[in-house]
């Protein structure tokens, strides 16, 4: 059911969810945020590092599982206790670290951007979010950070205010409030 | 049209359709976590009980009224525990991929410690030797797959029905993998 725009942006189609299903909401709800923030501003360059260090100790994970299976294939099973031993404490390690990560690291984060102002200063920007399970609020938290310290500002609204009845989200609401949220805090910077 | 907008078909491929490279990496790694987490857990119980097979489940009522088709086993198999008449073992006869449960009921040992011992199912009129391989009399401890340690009945028949209807259980496994692979998180 989704429908070309005619009126504003013709190349882009209308994103629709499930407005019950609260885990699409929230990811749809993201991915919008994400559009808008970096979608009108150049100068924020999106960076990978957070969701890169994921996929990476994803891989490892698999990777040695995988190992551990060909080296058990190969040697049958007596003689490749010790590699066995290895590869499951190894794996199981890899998992802790990972949840550490995706838990203190990551954090609800899914869009990191770097901004270079025209004296070579970086600024770095998070956008994270949080919705719970059968809470209809959308917290969303920009913060950025830059030689002076770090500021971050919260939203809390209903994701209702971004989703009209057929489950379609509405940009220019979810832009509204990242404009908001981003000039506030490019503001309170600049004064300081 | 009904069963798919019910299913909500159409919002799960719009999810997949709008994810990035990223994110599709991170859908494919997620799945292979599964898998691999399950696999890790087998090996790992491989390691710690020290049999090729810890958990079995019973094929054929040889073993009645002990153990009945579909009972799941838990199998040990400690490299220091002897062998000894009455105690029940799974074994794999040599060339063959079945497990076979059966009571140990004759037992010779050697000074070194090597046995040779005669297996023989509780609900069966003859001992194993017509099972064994042809010339073979006696089994060794290398043809061991572990000792019954536990067991939970009933709980095999998944297993052999699976089995035996190969098809569905692809079936089964490819509908949750389409699943785990389309839906975010």
């Amino acid at each position: 059911m989704a429908k070309k725009d005619d009126k504003a942006q013709p190349a882009e189609e209308l994103v629709k969810v499930n407005k019950w299903d609260g885990s699409a909401v929230k990811h749809a709800l993201d991915d919008a945020v994400k559009t808008c923030l970096l979608g009108d501003r150049p100068q924020l360059k999106e960076q990978f590092g957070l969701v890169n260090t994921r996929l990476v100790l994803c891989a490892l994970a698999v990777g040695v599982a995988i190992m551990a299976h060909a080296w058990d294939f190969t040697h049958p099973f007596p003689q490749s206790r010790p590699v066995l031993l290895f590869s499951v404490l190894a794996y199981f390690a890899l998992m802790g670290v990972l949840t550490l990560h995706t838990t203190f690291r990551e954090k609800g984060t899914f869009a990191v951007a770097v901004q270079k102002d025209a004296s070579n200063k970086s600024r770095t920007w998070e956008a994270s979010s949080d919705m719970k399970k059968y809470d209809d609020k959308y917290i969303l938290t920009l913060s950025v950070r830059d030689g002076r310290g770090q500021r971050e500002q919260t939203s809390s609204k209903s994701c209702a205010a971004f989703i009209d009845s057929n489950g379609i989200i509405l940009e220019h609401l979810v832009a509204n409030e990242v404009n908001r949220l981003f000039n506030s805090l490019a503001a309170e910077k600049k004064d300081k | 049209m009904g069963i798919a907008s019910m299913l909500q078909i159409d919002e799960m491929m719009g999810d997949f359709n709008r994810m990035n490279k990223r994110q599709s990496l991170y859908q494919v790694l997620s799945f292979a976590m599964i898998v691999s987490s399950a696999l890790m857990i087998w090996k790992g119980l491989m390691v710690v009980t020290g049999s090729e097979s810890p958990i079995v489940v019973v094929l054929s009522g040889s073993m009645e009224p002990a153990f009945h088709r579909g009972d799941l086993l838990f199998l040990t198999n400690y490299k220091e525990e002897p062998v000894r008449v009455g105690e029940i073992v799974v074994f794999k006869v040599e060339g063959r991929d079945i497990p076979i449960v059966h009571r140990v009921i004759k037992l010779h040992e050697k000074e070194d410690g090597s046995v040779k011992f005669l297996t023989k199912g509780d609900n069966n009129n003859v001992d194993d030797r017509g099972l064994y391989a042809p010339g073979q009399l006696w089994l060794t401890k290398k043809d061991i797959v572990g000792r019954a340690r536990g067991f939970l009945p009933y709980v095999g028949i998944i297993t052999i029905f699976m089995n035996e209807y190969p098809k569905v259980k692809w079936a089964i496994l490819s509908i949750l993998a389409i699943f785990v692979l389309l839906h975010r998180e």
